[in-house]
């Protein structure tokens, strides 16, 4: 089992108050109030990488801060479970995956390992993601209320990772979800709730042009020519090549270049291979910039979403995208996707550009290239969008309201 | 003993005259003391009566007695004098002359001052609370001038005790610079009768509510919380203060906002075309029909003043059936009474569109209309209003979420047939001309912002 990692947000409530306003702020410590006593236990796969740990990293404080009792514990595995658990995200995602009845049985058997050295206090179990799932066995034993998160595009999920995984989900009281695609037939509550981003973050926060200027210098690029960057981990499911593929088509006609920054995650074996085949098919181009950013490297992130003209995330499935909603905080131009929860931070020529292949993201980027009051326009539109919609106090205010409803089963709800 | 009688006999016989004429001095400077005291007190009293200044009594009552011991002092000091004593015993004597002098002249300055004072004070309520205060520090200023005064006349060195009592006034003035700062302001404010219990006011920094007290140091204003805030009079004076004036009329009940917060709820359900839509509209209950019209406002709040339910948007930008889409985002959810009215219009739009047109478009995959409830969490604010300043200032702070539950959600989906805001104004101000104005103000024709400022102006106006 990894060891605990010490939580500290180095934001505190109430630096939220000049980007949310003073009503928020009030509306989730109200709602916090109705959860004094309780202890929340957020149980995931990793304490680093990943959207899930970035977010459980700024949110657990948070609600610590607002008097509600949250607490962090991740699951222990080896690399072979994590293996499979990729091969299961992967063919929730709808790719093809061998999965033999051995690795069913690998993640049976480290379940049942968690399940004998794990301690369960918490009143409300979080569960994020497959990796956990199993879990939900000692809710015969505990009761108390559990809900499993989903950060994954579940939409069209292989069927026979998922009719292993509805085995245990049907257990749960609730399942929440980030994108209404990913609802499923299930007799359990679904609730939508969608990820976050904090804007007081290292990753979000605003950056002087110094900081910029020798970040965008450490990885040799210069600002002198306009720069397409997309920031994703290195894994098929966000097209690296199809960026690159985009980009080539544009670059003939607009002198520009591209940033494939990303890094890997604990739970990702197969980055090492995909960050290798970016880089042979960048290789000649001086252009293109695959850039291998480690982990905690915020500032650099922000630095070069900042200096960025446009910003793409050119997925081919997605569970939300968090990275659009990044780009979007900074009022930059996206074009994306429309896959998994990006459409509903992009809605199309009002807070960015969606596109369907590779043709249309290159039609986008020209678009945007060449229409820069049209390309500020949609950023400005965007940042409105996910200051409305997708910070973390937002997401805050949506976790305190799935467990609040978990006794309720009105339409309207009197606190 | 007897011979010391006998001699003093022998020097009273000898030199009698030593002690009669200071006696005879002494009587006839109190005898013209009387004399003048009546002449002067006379004209002082016509005087006063000419005059309309209400502290002469007070000046008169004051010295009358006082004036007679002055004149008895100066008698003895002509006596003294005349007499024959020696010259060391002659000044021992003038200053305990000038003691007493000073003492009597120090008591009535103090007696005299606090009269007026209070005099003054009786008449400026607000001063009242203040009147210890008042009081003690001009008896403390009065009695150290007289002490000084004393110590001069003994021959003590005063100078180097008003240097140390100046250093000590500064440090003090340093140290309480913000209480004297407030009450320099209070003092202004007081004279200026600019802010008065009662008064609606607005600080530059956004505070506002009436005024329940205004005293020396600060005002106590309660804000539209109901909290008490206590502003420091230099505060006050220092910023920008609108001054609204009195109540208006109050509420025979107050305005308590409220807000909502929505959670959505996935129900699984999803459609590919148009008949499955048509299908499911019909099945689905109310929450979801309430979300697919009111989410786009919601969550789009900067975007457009004029926001299509969410069929509409799907139909046309997904089906690309833009003439349907049209068709639904023509219907105005402001004309119905009911979210099942409203259904009942969009099965009617899509039934009648389907018997003309076949259905032949479908969505791609993942571009499905999925189907979502919300469940509304509704929550007090602090926020009170009893009248309609109060509710205007409120309705600038309050969210945007208090402002679409009283206005969408109070009218739809809590099945008030109108928002809250027209209902309290006509049942408990009375006010049906201003209700009506916000009853038929339809609120999808704004952004959540522009609708704010919307109802703040007709309110305005109405008030002014």
């Amino acid at each position: 089992m990894q060891d605990k990692i010490y939580l500290h947000s180095r934001s505190r409530l109430h630096d939220y108050e000049p980007i949310v306003g003073i009503s928020c702020l009030e509306d989730l410590k109200v709602l916090a109030e109705k959860l004094a006593g309780k202890i929340i236990q957020t149980i995931n796969s990793t304490f680093v990488g990943g959207g899930v740990a970035e977010i459980l990293e700024h949110m657990v404080p948070l609600l610590n801060q607002l008097g509600v009792d949250a607490r962090w514990d991740v699951i222990s595995g080896t690399e072979e479970f994590f293996e499979v658990t990729k091969k299961f995200h992967n063919a929730l995602h709808g790719k093809r995956e061998r999965i033999s009845p051995g690795d069913f049985a690998l993640f049976s058997e480290v379940t049942e390992r968690n399940l004998e050295e794990m301690k369960f206090y918490g009143d409300y179990l979080f569960i994020h993601d497959p990796q956990p799932v199993g879990l939900i066995a000692k809710k015969r034993e505990i009761g108390n209320r559990w809900v499993w998160r989903c950060h994954i595009d579940v939409s069209k999920p292989d069927k026979k990772v998922w009719k292993f995984l509805n085995d245990f989900i049907v257990d749960y009281d609730a399942v929440v979800f980030s994108s209404p695609n990913f609802a499923q037939k299930l007799p359990v509550r679904q609730f939508l709730v969608t990820p976050s981003i904090d804007p007081l973050s290292d990753k979000n926060k605003e950056l002087d042009s110094a900081t910029i200027d020798s970040v965008l210098a450490k990885y040799g690029l210069t600002s002198d020519k306009p720069m397409i960057v997309q920031i994703s981990r290195f894994d098929r499911l966000k097209d690296p090549l199809g960026v690159i593929e985009a980009f080539e088509m544009v670059s003939k006609n607009i002198d520009c270049q591209l940033v494939l920054a990303g890094g890997t995650a604990d739970d990702d074996p197969e980055s090492e291979e995909v960050l290798k085949e970016v880089r042979r098919r960048a290789e000649g181009n001086h252009d293109i910039h695959v850039l291998l950013v480690p982990p905690g490297s915020d500032i650099e992130i922000n630095a070069l979403q900042r200096a960025a003209t446009i910003v793409m995330q050119k997925s081919l499935k997605e569970g939300f995208g968090l990275t659009i909603s990044e780009a979007l905080w900074k009022a930059k131009p996206v074009v994306a996707s429309a896959v998994g929860g990006i459409p509903l931070q992009i809605k199309n020529k009002l807070t960015g550009l969606l596109c369907y292949t590779v043709e249309g993201a290159a039609y986008d980027l020209k678009q945007l290239l060449s229409n820069p009051e049209y390309a500020n326009w949609l950023g400005q539109n965007g940042r409105e969008h996910v200051k409305q919609n997708f910070l973390i106090t937002n997401h805050l205010k949506d976790y305190l309201l799935v467990f609040l409803s978990l006794d309720q089963h009105s339409d309207v709800v009197y606190l | 003993m007897l011979d010391w009688l006998t001699t003093s006999w022998l020097w009273l016989t000898e030199n009698w005259l030593y002690i009669v004429i200071p006696l005879l001095v002494f009587l006839a400077t109190y005898v013209v003391g009387l004399w003048v005291r009546r002449i002067v007190y006379r004209a002082f009293n016509r005087w006063a009566e000419r005059g309309k200044w209400e502290g002469s009594q007070l000046v008169i009552q004051s010295t009358r007695t006082p004036f007679i011991y002055w004149f008895m002092i100066l008698g003895a000091f002509i006596a003294i004098q005349v007499s024959k004593l020696d010259p060391a015993s002659k000044v021992l004597a003038d200053k305990i002359l000038a003691s007493l002098f000073v003492f009597s002249l120090t008591w009535v300055a103090v007696s005299l001052s606090i009269k007026i004072l209070r005099l003054y004070i009786g008449k400026v309520p607000r001063l009242q609370p203040s009147e210890p205060l008042i009081v003690n520090v001009v008896r403390i200023i009065i009695a150290v001038m007289g002490a000084l005064i004393l110590l001069d006349v003994w021959g003590v060195p005063t100078t180097p005790i008003i240097l140390v009592m100046a250093a000590v006034i500064l440090v003090a003035a340093l140290a309480f610079r913000d209480l004297i700062a407030n009450l320099f302001s209070g003092f202004q404010l007081a004279q200026g009768e600019q802010i008065k219990a009662g008064d609606f006011i607005k600080l530059e920094s956004g505070e506002s509510g009436y005024v329940t007290d205004v005293n020396w140091r600060s005002t106590q204003v309660r804000g539209l919380d109901g909290n008490l805030v206590m502003i420091p009079n230099s505060r006050l004076l220092q910023s920008t203060v609108v001054n609204y004036g009195r109540p208006l009329k109050k509420a025979t009940k107050p305005f308590r906002f409220y807000t909502h917060l929505n959670l959505k709820e996935l129900t699984g359900l999803q459609a590919t075309n148009l008949t499955e839509l048509a299908k499911l509209l019909k099945e689905v209950p109310d929450p979801v029909i309430y979300y697919h019209t009111h989410s786009f406002l919601e969550e789009h709040q900067y975007l457009t003043p004029e926001p299509a339910n969410d069929f509409a948007l799907w139909v046309s930008d997904e089906l690309g059936d833009e003439v349907l889409g049209e068709k639904l985002a023509n219907i105005d959810t402001f004309d119905f009474p009911s979210i099942g009215a409203l259904r009942a219009r969009i099965e009617g739009v899509i039934g009648d569109y389907l018997l003309k047109k076949p259905d032949e478009r479908t969505a791609r995959e993942g571009r499905e209309f999925h189907f979502v409830r919300s469940t509304s969490f509704i929550l007090a604010t602090p926020y009170i209003a009893h009248d309609l300043r109060e509710f205007v200032e409120v309705l600038r702070q309050v969210s945007l979420n208090s402002l679409s539950y009283h206005i969408f959600e109070a009218r739809l989906r809590l099945k008030k047939g109108v928002n809250d805001f027209s209902i309290w104004i006509e049942d408990c101000l009375e006010d049906k001309d201003l209700a009506d104005k916000l009853a038929y103000l339809d609120p999808y024709n704004y952004t959540l912002d522009g609708l704010r400022s919307t109802i703040i102006q007709l309110i305005e106006k109405r008030i002014k």
